[in-house]
């Protein structure tokens, strides 16, 4: 379906009606910032401090996705469903999408859940049940979800699933006992070293500055390159 | 050949209808309560225990809906999110329901006389708690109906839905919907009389809501069909609207919405007008155009919710990165 003909081509500018405040308290984070930059300069150091580390200003794990080194194999889409235990019924948590470039280029791009700045499934859920913590991590409480399917509608990129359990997206293998900061089952699984974790950071600096983030209205913590 | 929206399924959608049209038929039966309480009672009364049935049956569907529906029903923590519009909505119908309901206990008049003999000063102050509750249940129902459309609009993902123009549209629809609710529970019973005031307010209503809704669904649908194509926002919004104008869901739109929702209701209000100046009743003018209305609405909140798609975000960043 969305191996498209014609790729819009301009930047995004998506105008978001998000309500309400997030209250997210920009100030007395920055401090903190430098000392979590400085404990865990390097991809795959755990953060030791929890406080150091939180959304408003700490580190913020994520994905960049060599899309020219990715050939469809699907190992990040397998792994990921086994090592979550994504029940058969359900879409995993990852998925490989095709696209064709406006120049007839097929391209391959492995994609999850965002983790995004300001995530728009946390605004919306009612029950509070979705909250970004240490690392920029965005988790689900499965004991507040109610699933209301509210936290799809806001998402910009469609990711929350829903199994009976409520709502089921990527949380970095956390609950599958994958420590914060190393690498999640999918990235481990790719043989082709198209997908690739850490901090969003290190990951750019990694590429030589050309990784580019996917932009939407969230800040999606997800590069491209 | 874009996919429908169905994530969300029947159950949202009429809650969306009943959840407007509950709202909407207690404003205009407050209205009803003002205008001449005497002759409008009974309807008063049904209405009232028409909206308040209208907002619970959206509730039970709403909780059908979810996933886990036992932890829905314990609103203070599955609704305690103040960043959330679902969690201002919960509280808003649950406190509407109560008004609602309230005011159709109060207005059942065969409960008056057995109060009354264990209470004496019930009549007085029954009259003055009705004031109240439809004071009260006007500005609550007007909350609820504006309510219906800021759900959709406060998610950014849907691009459809994400504009000012979508709770403008539902609001003038639930009132709409309300007052066709109310004529069809005022001139339903075979021996109903309706004064010429009533008359007026419920055709003059439907007359004036009917010409709001097409104005503001064609702002709607010109403002979704005129979005920058050049973005994946852009192009999806335009992509829904051509899905309701043009596309699949067109047949249904036009047929549904369009003639049986606005065209018919405006008809039948102008000829109900017209039968009642050469002193014929109208009535089953009103309870077709009625009857229409509330097809139209409900049709509506279908529609909206299927064309409700996703941008495809990250297609346009790879394109902006692979050229």
């Amino acid at each position: 379906m969305r191996d498209d003909t014609g790729i819009p081509r301009r930047t995004l500018l998506q105008g978001a009606a998000v309500l309400g405040a997030t209250a997210l308290a920009g100030g007395a984070v920055g401090a903190t910032r430098k000392a979590a930059f400085a404990e865990d300069g390097k991809a795959g150091a755990a953060p030791q401090d929890a406080e150091a580390a939180t959304s408003q200003g700490g580190m913020q794990y994520g994905f960049l996705v060599r899309m020219s080194n990715c050939v469809n194999c699907q190992q990040c889409v397998e792994a990921c469903r086994k090592a979550n235990g994504t029940p058969e019924d359900v879409p995993a948590r990852r998925a490989v999408t095709p696209y064709t470039t406006a120049n007839g280029q097929k391209v391959y791009v492995s994609t999850s859940c965002m983790h995004c700045e300001d995530p728009a499934c946390a605004t919306v859920c009612p029950a509070r049940a979705i909250t970004k913590g240490e690392g920029g991590v965005v988790t689900v409480d499965h004991d507040r979800c109610i699933g209301c399917k509210y936290c799809y509608q806001a998402c910009p990129f469609g990711v929350p699933h829903y199994t009976s359990a409520g709502m089921d997206k990527c949380d970095l293998c956390l609950e599958a006992g994958v420590a914060l900061g190393e690498a999640p089952n999918c990235v481990q699984a790719c043989k082709f070293r198209a997908l690739h974790f850490g901090t969003i950071d290190e990951l750019v600096a990694g590429s030589g500055g050309r990784a580019k983030k996917i932009e939407a209205s969230t800040g999606p913590s997800y590069v491209l390159l | 050949m874009a996919e429908l929206q169905s994530v969300w399924g029947w159950q949202p959608a009429l809650y969306l209808f009943l959840g407007g049209m509950g709202a909407g038929a207690f404003v205009v039966a407050a209205l009803l309560y003002f205008l001449d309480r005497q002759s409008n009672r009974k309807t008063i009364c049904i209405a009232s225990w028409a909206a308040t049935a209208c907002l619970v049956a959206g509730l039970l569907l709403l909780l059908s809906e979810l996933t886990n529906p036992l932890r829905g029903m314990l609103l203070w923590q599955s609704f305690s999110n103040g960043t959330s519009w679902m969690t201002f909505g919960a509280w808003v119908v649950f406190a509407a329901v109560i008004v609602f309901g309230l005011m159709a206990v109060l207005s059942t008049e065969q409960w008056v006389k057995p109060v009354s003999k264990k209470w004496k000063g019930y009549p007085k102050a029954r009259n003055r708690m009705r004031s109240v509750l439809a004071v009260v249940g006007i500005a609550l129902g007007l909350c609820v109906a504006v309510y219906t459309g800021i759900l959709l609009m406060s998610v950014p993902g849907v691009p459809l839905w994400n504009t000012l123009l979508l709770p403008c549209l539902f609001t003038v629809s639930a009132l709409d919907t309300g007052a066709a609710l109310v004529e069809i529970v005022a001139v339903a019973p075979k021996r109903a009389v309706l004064s010429n005031k009533t008359h007026r307010l419920l055709e003059a209503s439907v007359m004036v809501l009917v010409v709001l809704e097409v104005v503001v669904l064609a702002a709607f649908l010109a403002t979704m069909q005129g979005s920058d194509l050049t973005t994946a926002t852009g192009a999806t919004a335009a992509a829904s609207a051509r899905l309701l104008a043009q596309g699949m869901l067109a047949p249904f739109f036009w047929l549904l919405v369009g003639a049986c929702g606005l065209a018919l209701p405006l008809a039948m209000a102008i000829a109900g007008m017209v039968l009642r100046k050469r002193r014929k009743s109208g009535r089953t003018a009103m309870l077709v155009g009625a009857a229409g209305a509330l097809v139209g609405g409900c049709a509506l909140r279908f529609l909206v919710l299927m064309a409700g798609l996703h941008a495809d975000v990250v297609a346009q960043a790879v394109s902006k990165i692979v050229s």
